[in-house]
């Protein structure tokens, strides 16, 4: 009796992992893709080099961290996985909205300080679980770099006025 | 320089496929795989678990829990335990059990209408179905049935069964597949109540049926438990595991034992053996 039990909870929880999980991933897939197309305008970009022709600029580290946690049907089928081997397609989608999300939130600081743009970011794991047994199973991201305010004051004479400055493809003088 | 960061499209480093076509491709492999296994392996295991030397099964049962009589027996408890080990003897002799098979019999001073045996050769019968019985010969008859089980190795077999049950069904619920042998056979239980089907039920019948012949030389009295207890049962009722709940007893057992008898020309009607009084 008690077996059976196990059994109609496993696929309860299951299910619930399934259709909770999914139309969240969906649902945070579409908010990260607004908000990338929001926040196209503040490029991050990996190298630490900042050209000559940013400066004078003022900078200021920034950073975006987001933790996920897998759902039951993501765990049980990376479960199945680690019998046979081979791509862990569910907890990969869990990694590539992490990471986007965590450069997201780095962004968002970012704009809030109005920088034009984050250089030399890089991107960690902050284990909470530290791959322990019976942990959650969870992915912790952080994205941290260097915001980057470019003072107005060296604007060239030959902008127009009015002209939009943190447009893409931004050239300095 | 110009820097920037365009719309890259989806599906780098994620898939386009449907998750639950992974799963079902997974579930249906490697649980399948494992389901097929395991049911051959059931199979075998009945063929199997009679290998397992009978030292091994006692060795099985820790030694505490064969001391289950409280360590202050009453008199009447030892007398009845007593009375019955001797009875199991004196059947024993008539059964033809195996060198180093021993029988022990444990006395269970409750109310429960239940005798069983399990692994190691261990008997256990309670109060509740003492109560039922009016003869030496039907006490008789319940105490060998339950020898034959030990004699045909039914509780190894059972167990064999029990691990494999609970073999597929660590599977299927801890999927990662880390669970060891061990674990399962611990989580199934040493001593419990193993559920002989109706094949190994029969055959400890006819065994039992024999063993009584041999030892009154008529097979009267044996069937008064059985009729008693299918009259008394109540199926509505909600009760602890019962005689006839843990040995689904039908007419047709009945009427098996009878053409048996009939068949093998035994006396079915002879003065019973009356029953000590310290059994009531």
């Amino acid at each position: 009796m008690e077996t059976y039990l196990n059994i109609i909870i496993f696929f309860v929880l299951l299910a619930l992992g399934y259709f909770v999980g999914q139309s969240r991933e969906k649902g945070h897939y579409r908010s990260i893709i607004k908000r990338e197309a929001q926040l196209r305008s503040i490029p991050v970009i990996a190298s630490k080099i900042l050209p000559d022709e940013f400066l004078p600029c003022q900078t200021e580290l920034v950073s975006g961290s987001v933790v996920i946690s897998v759902d039951y049907f993501k765990k049980f089928v990376a479960g199945l996985r680690s019998i046979v081997g081979g791509r862990i397609a569910s907890y990969e989608s869990l990694i590539d909205r992490a990471r986007r999300e965590a450069i997201l939130r780095m962004k968002q600081e970012a704009k809030k300080l109005n920088a034009d743009y984050i250089f030399n970011i890089k991107m960690e794991t902050s284990s909470i679980s530290k791959g322990r047994e019976d942990s959650i199973g969870s992915v912790e991201i952080l994205a941290y770099g260097t915001a980057v305010v470019i003072e107005k004051t060296n604007t060239p004479a030959n902008e127009l006025p009015g002209e939009d400055t943190t447009e893409l493809n931004f050239r300095p003088a | 320089m110009e820097y920037s960061n365009p719309k890259i499209p989806e599906g780098i480093n994620t898939t386009d496929e449907h998750p639950l076509k992974e799963f079902f491709i997974l579930s249906v492999g490697v649980l399948g795989l494992i389901f097929i296994a395991v049911f051959i392996l059931s199979l075998t295991a009945e063929k199997l678990a009679v290998y397992v030397p009978f030292e091994t099964e006692q060795g099985l049962i820790p030694e505490m829990w064969t001391q289950i009589e409280p360590e202050i027996e009453s008199l009447t408890s030892k007398q009845t335990r007593e009375f019955m080990q001797s009875l199991s003897g004196r059947l024993a002799v008539h059964m033809q059990l195996p060198e180093g098979m021993e029988i022990t019999v444990h006395y269970i001073e409750d109310d429960i209408v239940n005798a069983f045996a399990t692994i190691g050769g261990h008997i256990f019968i309670h109060q509740g179905l003492l109560d039922e019985l009016h003869s030496e010969n039907a006490l008789s008859m319940v105490i060998a049935h339950e020898m034959a089980h030990i004699y045909h190795r039914h509780p190894i077999i059972a167990m064999g069964r029990g691990v494999v049950v609970g073999l597929i069904l660590s599977a299927v619920t801890g999927a990662s597949g880390d669970q060891f042998v061990g674990q399962v056979v611990n989580e199934t239980g040493m001593i419990v109540l193993l559920n002989f089907n109706r094949d190994q039920e029969r055959d400890a019948d006819i065994t039992a049926l024999n063993a009584v012949n041999g030892l009154y030389h008529h097979v009267a009295g044996t069937n008064d438990l059985f009729k008693a207890l299918m009259q008394a049962h109540d199926p509505d009722e909600v009760e602890p595991p019962t005689f006839l709940s843990t040995h689904p007893l039908t007419q047709e057992r009945i009427d098996d034992l009878k053409k048996y008898a009939q068949k093998k020309g035994w006396d079915t009607n002879t003065d019973l053996t009356p029953i000590p009084k310290f059994l009531r």
